[in-house]
């Protein structure tokens, strides 16, 4: 098999093990492609802002990338565009350790432990790693202004239902 | 050789016993005997357990012969040869007595998990003997863990009263234990478990039995074959042809009345039938059809039953006949009018018809003074006991005509399907035959020897055993599978099996991809899943995917939008779907519980043979069962009540028995053993012969539960 057949063998396994057994709050699901099909290529995810954080109440919409030479190499995690966290980049890029394939990449990190890595990373930004100015700015500068708009981004994210 | 730290292990070992049945029954006693003190029951069909009174070998060895009290009955019935019955007869108290001494061996596994879904039933009582009168309707897992722990209160049992494809019971499940222990009644559970011990790496002991054939089978991942290895007979099914015009064999007349007759005039009306397809003057008949099926209402009962018994074995054989291409190399039949074999009308038979308002004891025999189920009924009792069925269905239970479906327990369907059998036979010139031999047929019933079952588990057992009383190392060159043959060779009834390595092609444990013929423009997915993916490869939660597109999936955790794309995919044809399926893609389906993935190899093909590729595609690659078996035992259809999804391919089969007596007038006959009158006073309409050769009571019912037939036996092996 190519190395399509691989990423397509492990995403399989992610799908079924994500379906038999996830933590509350989170979506994970292959979009659906411009033909219709859904592809496993790329999922749609739901992160829940952490309880007692400035995040709570907030369900971010993020997108895994994934490509053919994944699991050698980690998907693509997007915010939307613009999204306020001092590692996101300003295309919503999540910038994390773990998703690094030069640092914290390992083949054997699930969808489960990327996505809970990122919500951990919403309320612990990592400040030696800036990704955004805005974020990175007020974070470190006045934390009563970033907290703010913390909450106020948590309230544009609304549950789905 | 045993070391400590072996007999350590094999103290905290734990085996799951799938099944409580016949087999689980003998099964569950056996291991508590000997001791095992930790039993989990997985009541998923077939394990079932009888009631022991006391605890002692005298009781072990009556439980024993009460099977083979059945069994001698059978085979009387059968007309077997005495020599048969005395070999079996020893067979069995040697077996029960050269285990005995082996009992209470400190070093087995202490620990049962047993699953079974069932629960007991009147008919389960002759040879599921951990059961009572007293348990009927209650879980088999439950009731069988009680009695054996009335006499070895200090084993551990653990029953879930649960369908073994259950996803509760998955591949970490499995894990926990060291051994899997089968005792099941049908195929797709069978598979289920089968793919759950390969990932889980558990060894599986798999066992059946069919009358006086049984074998136990061990399936150890890497090293023996899996159970899906070899490929296992498919219910023999017939043209249509040969069931709606040619029929030569008795089972053909009882296909075409069970399956179309029956429907017709009592089923879904809705439902496709065959019944006039071969008339060459498709208006007329259709016309006259609809005249002679449906009933006006007003009309008098018989005649509308004359009405349609003339149609159908009259004015329908006129037509064929008409064919004169079709009688070149056969016997033409005779049309038989309902006026030549009875001229006047019938009267109320000796008077007893109306006496009961129990709908459903309505029987034809019984307002027709017919007794004996084993009797042949000449023409002229046939025709009446048609009419009379007719009758009464129309007087007794109009409330379900449209909603019937042919039922072996169902006296009047019974009666009806044989007379209207018989009919047909005489008009192709077939031999007739008994009521009891008809239902035999219609309801592919196998009769349980209860001797078999405790036999199978005997070894199942000594496999148990020879695994951890043995040094681990010996173990795989100790396997054997044994059968149970039917006719001794060389004298011996039972015959070990060297286990075979497991086969290449296998796209079960061997991962090998398998290719399917389809016509991609016009079949849907939807025929994809049921046909191949549902019926074939025995999914229960399958997931399919094109490269890395999902095309289907089920489950209740799928969202509702999820749901809908899939819904909306299962109608498409195959070459339309996102993104489409053509010649040469590649599936990949694989099952949530059961980590069973297999690949497909998709190849267009435009046209199908309607006659031998019903199905419109055709898998490769895969065991499939040759679907015909030259030994003439036949399975036709389905009429089996536990096996409602299993249009292919019957498992090996654990069978049940059931000995009723239908007591409609002398009150007389008395239960023969007293152990089965521990319960209440019984009802007579249940009571339960075991003798089974009293052939003067004339009133035996054979009642028996749903067997598919299974003949995997050794013949296949020694091809191999």
């Amino acid at each position: 098999m190519s190395g399509g057949g691989i990423a397509r063998g492990r995403l399989a396994e992610e799908r079924k093990s994500w379906r038999k057994n996830h933590p509350h709050g989170f979506v994970a699901k292959p979009d659906n492609a411009q033909d219709g099909s859904l592809d496993l290529m790329v999922w749609k995810c739901i992160i829940p802002g952490k309880p007692g954080t400035d995040w709570e109440g907030g369900f971010f919409p993020l997108t895994l990338h994934f490509s053919e030479d994944y699991p050698s190499k980690p998907p693509k995690c997007k915010f939307p565009p613009g999204f306020f966290h001092p590692n996101v980049y300003p295309s919503g890029t999540v910038c994390l350790s773990i998703l690094n394939e030069d640092y914290g990449w390992r083949p054997a990190i699930t969808v489960k432990q990327i996505l809970v890595g990122i919500q951990d990373l919403l309320d612990q930004p990592n400040p030696a790693d800036p990704a955004q100015t805005d974020g990175y700015q007020l974070f470190v500068q006045d934390p009563n202004e970033y907290r703010r708009k913390v909450r106020q981004q948590a309230k544009q994210y609304p549950p789905a239902l | 050789m045993a070391s400590l730290q072996h007999s350590q292990a094999i103290k905290g070992a734990k085996v799951l016993m799938v099944g409580a049945g016949g087999i689980g029954c003998e099964l569950l006693k056996t291991l508590a005997l000997s001791d095992f003190q930790d039993i989990h029951i997985w009541l998923s069909g077939a394990l079932e357990v009888k009631g022991f009174a006391q605890l002692n070998a005298g009781c072990f060895l009556t439980c024993e012969m009460v099977g083979m009290i059945g069994m001698i009955g059978n085979v009387v019935m059968r007309c077997w040869d005495c020599f048969y019955i005395w070999l079996s007869l020893l067979f069995g108290v040697t077996i029960v007595a050269w285990w005995w001494p082996g009992a209470y061996d400190e070093r087995l596994p202490k620990k049962v998990v047993m699953i079974d879904m069932d629960t007991i039933e009147v008919s389960n009582l002759n040879r599921q003997f951990l059961f009572r009168q007293s348990h009927v309707g209650q879980s088999k897992a439950k009731v069988a863990r009680d009695a054996v722990l009335r006499f070895r209160p200090h084993i551990s049992i653990t029953p879930y009263h649960a369908n073994a494809k259950d996803s509760n019971f998955n591949v970490d499940f499995f894990k926990q234990f060291n051994v899997v222990l089968n005792g099941l009644d049908n195929l797709d559970a069978r598979r289920h478990v089968n793919r759950l011990c390969l990932a889980a790496e558990v060894p599986l002991v798999e066992s059946g039995t069919t009358g006086f054939l049984g074998q136990v089978t061990v399936h150890v991942k890497g090293k023996t074959e899996c159970y899906e290895c070899q490929p296992k007979p498919a219910p023999k099914t017939y043209p249509v042809c040969t069931i709606t015009s040619t029929p030569s064999k008795f089972v053909h007349c009882v296909v075409w009345a069970k399956d179309l007759l029956f429907a017709k005039l009592f089923g879904d009306k809705n439902q496709d039938n065959d019944l006039n397809v071969r008339s060459n003057d498709a208006a007329r008949s259709s016309e006259h059809a609809g005249d002679a099926f449906e009933w006006s209402g007003n009309e008098d009962l018989e005649q509308y039953g004359r009405g349609v018994y003339d149609h159908v074995f009259g004015y329908n054989i006129e037509l064929a006949l008409s064919n004169e291409e079709t009688w070149k190399n056969r016997n033409k039949p005779r049309p038989i009018y309902c006026r030549d074999v009875l001229p006047d009308r019938m009267t109320q038979q000796n008077g007893n018809v109306d006496k009961t308002d129990d709908l459903s004891s309505a029987s034809a025999m019984a307002s027709l003074g017919l007794k004996n189920p084993q009797d042949i009924w000449c023409l002229m009792e046939n025709t009446k006991v048609f009419i009379e069925a007719l009758k009464l269905f129309f007087t007794k239970r109009r409330k379900e005509i449209g909603n019937l479906s042919f039922d072996k327990d169902d006296q009047l369907a019974v009666e009806f399907v044989t007379a209207a059998a018989n009919i047909r036979a005489a008009s192709f010139n077939i031999p007739l035959h008994s009521l009891f031999e008809a239902k035999g047929i219609a309801g592919n019933i196998v009769h349980a020897v209860a001797t078999t079952n405790a036999i199978v588990a005997v070894f199942l057992f000594k496999w148990l055993k020879d695994k951890f009383e043995v040094d681990p190392l010996l173990v795989s060159r100790l396997i054997r599978m044994t059968y149970c043959l039917e006719h001794p060779s060389k004298k011996m009834l039972l015959m070990p099996v060297e286990p075979f390595e497991p086969n290449k092609s296998c796209c079960v444990c061997s991962k090998t991809p398998l290719s399917l013929e389809i016509n991609t423009h016009r079949s849907k997915l939807r025929d994809f899943v049921e046909k191949i993916v549902k019926a074939k490869l025995g999914m229960n939660s399958p997931l399919i995917m094109h490269a890395t597109a999902l095309l289907y999936e089920v489950g209740d955790d799928l969202e509702e939008n999820e749901i809908a794309n899939y819904t909306a995919n299962l109608e498409k044809v195959l070459s339309e779907l996102p993104p489409p399926v053509t010649d040469g893609t590649v599936l990949t389906v694989e099952d949530l519980q059961q980590e069973f993935t297999c690949n497909i190899h998709i190849k267009h093909r435009e046209e199908f043979d309607e006659e031998k590729e019903p199905d419109g595609m055709v898998l490769s690659g895969w065991t499939q069962a040759p679907p015909e078996k030259k030994d003439g035992k036949t399975s036709i259809g389905n009429g089996a009540s536990t096996s409602k999804s299993l249009p292919t391919k019957p498992g090996i089969t654990e069978i049940d028995i059931e000995v009723k007596e239908i007591s409609d007038v002398s009150p007389g006959t008395k239960r023969k053993l007293s152990e089965f009158s521990d319960g209440s006073t019984l009802d007579q309409s249940s009571d339960v012969d075991v003798t089974r050769n009293n052939k003067k009571t004339q009133k035996h019912d054979e009642d028996d539960d749903l067997v598919m037939l299974d003949h995997w036996d050794s013949n296949m092996r020694k091809k191999h």
